[in-house]
């Protein structure tokens, strides 16, 4: 340990409560869901309010997973969410590359126009895009939601994978080109692997956004059972009367599969970042 | 290497071509309404908001009772009625009819069916079906008339409400009375009676014409005249502000909770009621199965609107059924809409919470089931709202001039004079 | 010199020019280039770029939705009706508040947090998913639930009077202008302090604790090792956390639709709700478009500027 890490008690335990103060603020709205997600209307909103619900109830859950066809709403989450990440991250960072590490007429240009992708409200993009999906007949299928999603994490993407590539040193290229490779090799066998990081980050981010989107999904699927579970949660807020427990349930089994997810990769997020070929 | 360079080239084309593929397979799917014809199987699509926030009640209904008896009596006809969120079907109309993918059928909220006959996205039904006229006699007048656009009846109406006093026993006894307040006078007493007791005399959510326009038309206002060419001079009468001063009056008395000027987080009428927070709401025969689900103790109260120098008049509310002019199933479409006016359809609704607009299927729900009574009997002088294609743009205009005036800054004739205003521009464009 | 082990994600993003130092001219065939775009690029013209374009075209039409309808050409009407209408100057005001209040605690206490956790811990893993948390819920989700916090009888109200004894507990949240976007904020900051916290915490593990120790050698006290020492070097993140929040910022939508609805009267309508009411309400397209195409306008020139502004040190530093 370094002379800088030799901290006063004092000041350790001060972080370690602030650092509890903090994370108990982040919390806590969470408790309260799922504690909301066991009660029945009820006892909803009630003061003091209660943190531990009583009576406890599983109706929520039960009537879920139960009325709606949960379980298939999942699985098109999971497929489409899957699908879309995977083909965001790996197109993006080809993108990427090119704006790293070739210098090519409209360069400047075309990654000013990828800039511009991330500050355009979606909502005004809905009714030119709907036009198109239905001239492309993606209407109400999942693929039609995976192509415009995919489309959509581009910008963020590209932007995140762009500035990560352009730092690991152009030096480790000249050795493997010298030794013969290709660019698609360079991508694929040098870039990609020491870029674990950034890749786990633009997963996280395309696999939450797409997860949760729920505008274009509304728009663009008819049949119920091409449904995904954001377009199911909101079937539960009723017209006239919004019944928090239940809406809460599905919530929090919506909400599992992300942290999972997070979780998985959340390693890769910071540790890393440093370390290996990039660090020199 | 080559090889690797080939990969590159690879993984382009491949991406290409799962998009490709992705939009022969998607296609392929929305295909259902390329086989016109009469003797060819049909497939109806209906949008539709039966589902109502996770109460399954009148989708069973539509999608095992119903439906399955249509299908039956109409051999190569199939109906495929999809549940949409409240919120978002308007939305969904609108980026469907912007790309010419719209149902076979709709449910529309009756506020809307001008402003889409407007844009010429729906059937006139009176052109197209030749019993039209037949059917509508038989409906509703105050419901029917939410279907005109321009000298055209683009649908039939499918279910109607109305608002009513809904008040409970515990309020009654806190406030002292033995029965509901009938009139504006017996509210303001009931409130003084209220007054230190920690109850609310009355709650609402909004300030649109859905929640205002009850006590306007009660206080014996109007908002526009007869023929929806101006508002000022009605909406802004001494009779229509008159009314609204009695709600600002109270308001500023604290006896009507801030959720009537658009506060979000305050209790809901449906909450607020049965926790004994609030004396007295106005609410719709839906009620009845959400207070059975989510307060099985509570017993609610029906009474009609408290009369004002007006009457007691409410407002109406409820859905219209409409074709979309892009069907290629017509005749199809049509039959359902007939299946809808049945006594069949409409008695059955009835049994879980859709009020008939048929009138003679009133007449026998009410007698069925003594719960509607309270409610057909507010609905023979309740009034719709302006049918108008900008009908959403008065609710805005109403409740943005009207919060001011509740609030204090201004005064409710300077609010309604300004609204009025605002409507008669609306009313002369359209 | 502090180059090599800056924390990359963050650095580079925010200034190609780092690209250019280490970019070598490739013999690679001129295709190559295009080729590693090609996919991405298809589908973002294709599906961004050319929508985008429409909705910018929208914005000079009376824009009729119907399929096949023809819209009248009405020049910049659309634009000159935005500038007189009162509520479309109380939304850009809103949003430019939002941004004003959520931006600042959401860099500052994000900064704070990942300084505490700089330090590799057992308990460092626990934090930082803990303060992660909120970032991955759904907008959705968090706006229904403070909504919920915020209510009338909620556990604010409680925790402020019964807990803090701060006031009497009545405060309608959501009822007033302020108070409604204070709750708004509040939201905004508790679900992005863990993005800006993991991107700092990204960027102070690469901060050379040689630099650091060498400070402490000089006898710089806590304070001035910040200053002098991990500013500079976390500049870039800070720069890409800055654009990052302040385009987030003026994009609020979905948690003030679902908190207030724009209500009461209006008062806490931002620029996209306003949008979104006029455009899927109203029906009025062309007018909504036209918002749109100002907001970005305004959001784009921010960016650059920003941009420019965090460009302009890093190159100060070469």
């Amino acid at each position: 340990m370094s002379a800088l890490h030799r901290t006063r008690p004092a000041s350790g335990v001060l972080r370690h409560v602030l650092l509890i103060l903090g994370a108990l603020i982040m919390l806590t709205p969470f408790v309260y869901m799922v504690s909301t997600s066991f009660k029945s209307q009820a006892y909803v909103l009630t003061i003091p309010p209660q943190l531990v619900p009583d009576p406890a109830t599983f109706d929520n859950y039960v009537q879920v997973l139960t009325t709606q066809n949960f379980a298939a709403y999942f699985m098109n989450s999971v497929v489409v969410s899957l699908t879309s990440t995977v083909v965001s991250v790996l197109i993006s960072s080809m993108m990427a590359y090119a704006f790293a590490r070739f210098r090519f007429p409209g360069r400047e240009l075309l990654f000013r126009l990828v800039l511009v992708g991330l500050m355009v409200p979606a909502m005004m993009l809905i009714i030119p895009q709907f036009i198109l999906a239905k001239q492309l007949g993606l209407i109400d299928s999942l693929q039609g939601l995976i192509v415009f999603y995919v489309a959509a994490s581009i910008s963020l993407n590209t932007f995140l994978l762009r500035g990560f590539f352009a730092s690991i040193p152009g030096e480790l290229d000249d050795a493997m080109q010298v030794d013969g490779a290709n660019a698609w090799t360079r991508y694929w066998r040098l870039v990609m692997p020491l870029s674990t990081p950034a890749l786990a980050t633009t997963t996280i981010f395309t696999f939450l956004a797409t997860w949760d989107e729920f505008a274009w999904a509304l728009t663009i699927i008819n049949d119920p059972s091409k449904r995904t579970l954001p377009l199911a949660i909101q079937l539960f807020q009723g017209q006239n009367a919004t019944q928090w427990g239940l809406v809460f349930a599905a919530s929090v089994v919506a909400v599992l599969p992300v942290i999972v997810v997070f979780l998985i990769f959340q390693k890769y997020f910071v540790q890393g970042l440093t370390s290996g070929a990039v660090k020199g | 290497m080559k090889r690797s360079m080939t990969a590159l080239a690879v993984t382009s084309v491949l991406t290409a071509t799962t998009l490709a593929l992705a939009g022969c397979s998607g296609s392929t799917g929305t295909g259902s309404g390329a086989t016109a014809g009469t003797a060819a199987p049909v497939t109806l699509t209906m949008w539709g908001t039966y589902g109502n926030g996770g109460n399954t009640a009148q989708t069973d209904v539509l999608n095992k009772t119903l439906i399955p008896s249509f299908e039956a009596s109409h051999p190569g006809i199939t109906v495929k009625y999809v549940d949409i969120p409240y919120d978002s079907l308007k939305q969904k109309l609108t980026t469907g009819a912007a790309g010419g993918e719209l149902p076979d059928l709709v449910r529309s909220d009756i506020g809307w069916v001008a402003q889409f006959a407007s844009l010429g996205v729906l059937a006139p039904l009176d052109e197209k079906m030749s019993d039209f006229s037949t059917l509508s006699a038989a409906t509703y007048p105050g419901s029917l008339a939410t279907n005109a656009w321009n000298g055209h009846y683009y649908g039939l109406p499918l279910d109607t409400n109305t608002r009513v006093l809904v008040t409970s026993q515990a309020a009654l006894d806190a406030a002292g009375m033995s029965k509901p307040p009938a009139t504006f006078d017996d509210l303001k007493a009931m409130a003084a009676a209220l007054k230190g007791k920690k109850i609310a005399v009355f709650a609402d959510s909004g300030l649109q014409g859905w929640n205002i326009l009850p006590w306007i038309w009660s206080g014996g206002g109007e908002i526009t005249d007869a023929k929806l060419t101006k508002a000022t001079g009605y909406l802004d009468g001494s009779k229509s502000v008159a009314a609204v001063q009695m709600l600002v009056d109270l308001y500023k008395q604290g006896e009507i909770p801030n959720l009537l000027t658009g506060n979000t987080g305050a209790t809901s009428t449906s909450d607020g009621l049965p926790k004994g927070e609030y004396a007295t709401i106005l609410d719709g025969p839906w009620m009845r199965d959400i207070w059975k689900g989510q307060f099985p103790a509570f017993a609610p109260i029906y009474a009609p609107v408290p009369a004002g120098a007006g009457g007691s008049i409410s407002v109406v509310g409820g859905e219209d059924v409409v074709i979309p002019s892009t069907t290629t199933h017509l005749d199809a479409a049509t039959a359902f809409v007939r299946y809808t006016q049945s006594d069949e359809f409409q008695l059955a609704m009835a049994k879980v919470g859709q009020m008939p607009v048929v009138a003679s299927a009133g007449t026998k729900a009410a007698a069925a089931d003594p719960f509607y009574a309270p409610f057909a009997t507010q609905l023979a002088t309740a009034k719709p709202r302006l049918v108008i294609p900008q009908s959403s743009q008065v609710d805005t205009i109403l409740s943005t001039e009207l919060t001011p005036a509740f609030e204090g800054t201004t005064t409710v004739q300077a609010a309604l004079t300004s609204a009025a205003k605002q409507i008669d521009a609306l009313l002369t464009s359209k | 010199m502090i180059d090599s082990t800056q924390p990359q994600v963050v650095r580079a993003a925010v200034s190609p020019v780092a690209a250019r130092t280490t970019r070598r001219r490739r013999r690679a065939g001129r295709a190559t280039p295009y080729l590693f775009l090609a996919p991405a690029l298809v589908l973002f013209v294709g599906l961004i770029v050319y929508p985008m374009v429409r909705a910018f075209q929208m914005s000079f039409y009376d824009w009729k939705v119907l399929a096949g309808a023809t819209s009248t050409f009405i020049g910049f009407d659309n634009y000159t009706r935005a500038m007189g209408d009162p509520v479309f100057w109380r939304g850009l005001a809103n949003s430019g508040v939002y941004m004003a209040l959520s931006v600042p605690p959401q860099i500052v206490l994000g900064l704070l947090i990942a300084m505490l956790l700089k330090a590799k811990s057992p308990s460092q893993p626990v934090y930082r998913v803990l303060f992660y948390l909120p970032v991955v819920t759904s907008w959705v989700v968090v706006s229904l639930l403070f909504k919920y916090l915020f209510a009338d009888k909620g556990v604010i109200n409680w925790a402020l009077a019964d807990v803090l004894h701060l006031g009497d507990g009545s405060t309608s949240w959501l009822s007033g202008r302020w108070t409604a976007l204070i709750a708004i904020c509040a939201l905004g900051v508790w679900k992005g302090i863990g993005w800006s916290m993991m991107i700092f915490l990204a960027a102070l593990q690469g901060v050379p604790e040689s630099l650091e120790e060498a400070a402490v050698m000089d006898g710089a006290n806590r304070w001035q090792r910040f200053r002098v020492v991990t500013l500079p070097a976390i500049r870039p993140a800070l720069g890409f956390v800055v654009v990052m929040l302040v385009i987030g910022g003026f994009n609020v939508f979905t948690s003030v639709l679902l908190m207030t609805g724009g209500g009461p009267g209006g008062q806490t309508e931002v620029l996209l709700t306003y949008m979104y009411r006029q455009a899927f309400t109203n029906l009025d397209f062309g007018y909504g478009s036209a918002i749109a195409v100002i907001l970005t306008v305004i959001v784009f020139l921010l960016s650059l500027a920003q941009m420019r502004l965090f460009r302009g040190g890093d190159e100060e530093e070469r």
